[in-house]
């Protein structure tokens, strides 16, 4: 119901039309220009009392039945990793990598590095070793006889994304001891370096090759994901989580309730958060639209909140909201819960009804 | 220093033209506009302390940065610019992964798409059935007193941008932090 339709039917009015009917403006404006308007006005009037005639069972026996309107609220968690990388993906960065080393100028040490500082020694070093300045893509020179060699073999590990954290983050290790003509007095300084991470690096014990640890990174698959927590929001990290609630009926739902007076889906929205995961979640309902629907018909009718009125069903409307921090808690819900879970998309196919999943599962995010 | 040997002989490629290296038999310093202006004042300096005390160095003139000439020498390097040569076979696999990966994309870009528009229908058909539901729930005719006000509540856009939280926008990382997730933040 928009302004334009109204102002057009202002004008339909004012031209002697009949406001309400299945003709749109523009039709009507072309039919009254026609020599044979008063048949086409007939005709329109037949409509007119042909749509009335099809509402008006519904409206005249509908002051004893009504839905349930429920807003059902869709907390979700984003992801808070990237994705994984498709193994073609890995393989084709890996080849690219490569080809732009063929193609890159070489590398200019005497301008990056003062001749015989400890930097520079550890620079050749490294390069010894691997043959190209570049630090994460394996052993390959494209300068020499093997330039032409630059494609890997299939499953090899320099395409893999934990193989290349691992080569850099070994580049970043500087020795403490440094270059050998200047070790003498670092020996005190070294155990400290080490000891500050300890047991997370491999320890090289010998004098000389002592390195400094560098900090290594918090894997990607945490203890939630292994241990199964489905309660947790450590689990799944570079996936969409989402809050379902088992309610009274035992089903597993996203958390809904009635709208309550004039409330709007918005208001019920927040209203339904706290009164099912309490106080202590971080959260944003977004945007003032649903974002889904849900209608289901009882098997048998019930009563309804006002005297002589019945409830066919419910309908569900779904609000989008995030969780930013905090966990859900049912313990002084007053939605009936008895138990909660954060799921991913597909796990949610699982624990639904096939019908509930019909109708929730356009909205959700695939990833 | 090896290094100066070995870029001395470029030295001289890269040194700023000037007066001084060009021959004697050059056209352009004979009838030059410039060079005649410049070359007055070299004759008979006028006020002379300047150019006197100027180092005469064994190039002639200022010594140029190290880093520059080193800058220069790379920039134009001989292996500049590098040619990709492909063998027959090894041109036709390029040309294949390549295709490959157009093809890898396009499934990606329309795998998003759809879900976009999933997404959209499924907000439209859901708004849809607000705008016809009347107080009682019940779907009626557009245009009943009570109808769709749901629906105009929902349509409003005012102050959809307000408190927007700033944690919103935090981005995707490669790899999750030490403490994980607040689980235990109070209001």
């Amino acid at each position: 119901m928009n302004t334009g339709q109204r102002s057009a039917r202002q004008i339909a009015l004012k031209a002697g039309w009949p406001a309400k009917g299945p003709v749109c403006f523009s039709c009507q404006h072309q039919i009254s220009r026609r020599t044979y308007a008063i048949a086409a006005a007939a005709a329109v009037e037949t409509q007119t009392q042909a749509n009335l005639s099809h509402i008006l069972p519904v409206t005249s026996t509908s002051s004893q039945q009504a839905y349930q309107v429920r807003a059902g609220v869709v907390l979700s968690r984003p992801p808070l990793l990237t994705r994984d990388l498709h193994p073609f993906e890995k393989a084709f960065y890996l080849y690219q990598r490569r080809l732009n080393e063929r193609l890159a100028l070489p590398f200019t040490r005497y301008f990056y590095f003062k001749k015989g500082t400890p930097t520079d020694v550890e620079w050749k070093r490294k390069v010894k070793a691997r043959l190209t300045p570049a630090r994460d893509i394996g052993v390959y020179n494209a300068y020499g006889d093997e330039g032409w060699n630059d494609e890997v073999l299939v499953g090899a590990k320099e395409a893999e994304t934990e193989w290349q954290v691992e080569s850099l983050l070994k580049d970043a290790e500087a020795p403490i001891t440094g270059i050998p003509g200047q070790e003498s007095e670092n020996g005190a300084g070294a155990p400290n370096g080490v000891e500050f991470d300890g047991e997370q690096t491999p320890g090289v014990s010998s004098e000389k090759g002592k390195v400094e640890a560098v900090e290594r990174l918090m894997p990607r698959v945490t203890t939630a994901d292994r241990k199964g927590d489905m309660k947790s929001l450590d689990r799944l990290l570079q996936r969409s989580l989402y809050l379902l609630v088992k309610n009274k009926e035992g089903r597993w739902t996203f958390p809904d309730d009635r709208l309550m007076g004039k409330e709007n889906l918005h208001q019920a929205a927040e209203r339904v958060l706290v009164q099912a995961g309490g106080l202590n979640m971080n959260t944003w309902v977004v945007g003032n639209a649903p974002i889904g629907y849900y209608s289901f018909d009882f098997p048998t009718r019930r009563p309804g909140l006002q005297k002589n009125a019945e409830e066919l069903g419910e309908k569900v409307f779904f609000m989008k909201a995030r969780i930013m921090a905090g966990q859900a808690n049912l313990t002084e819900n007053k939605l009936g819960l008895s138990d909660f879970k954060w799921l991913a998309k597909e796990e949610i196919q699982s624990a639904v009804t096939p019908r509930y999943w019909n109708a929730v599962r356009n909205m959700l995010a695939e990833r | 220093m090896r290094r100066s040997t070995i870029l001395h002989s470029f030295y001289s490629a890269f040194r700023p033209l000037s007066t001084r290296t060009l021959p004697a038999n050059c056209l352009r310093k004979s009838f030059s506009p410039i060079t005649q202006s410049l070359r007055a004042p070299n004759a008979a300096p006028f006020s002379s302390s300047s150019r006197l005390l100027a180092r005469k160095g064994k190039g002639g003139g200022q010594k140029k940065d190290n880093r520059i000439t080193q800058i220069r020498y790379h920039l134009t390097h001989q292996k500049t610019p590098r040619p990709l040569r492909f063998s027959r076979l090894r041109a036709l696999r390029h040309w294949t992964i390549h295709r490959a990966w157009q093809l890898f994309r396009a499934k990606q870009r329309t795998a998003e798409q759809l879900e976009l528009e999933r997404q959209y229908n499924s907000m439209r058909e859901a708004c849809e059935a607000l705008r016809l539901m009347d107080e009682r729930g019940m779907s009626g005719q557009e245009g009943g007193r009570e109808v769709g006000r749901l629906y105009r509540i929902a349509m409003e856009k005012k102050g959809i941008w307000d408190n927007v939280p700033i944690e919103y926008a935090r981005i995707q990382m490669d790899y999750p932090s030490r403490e994980g997730w607040n689980h235990e933040w109070t209001r």
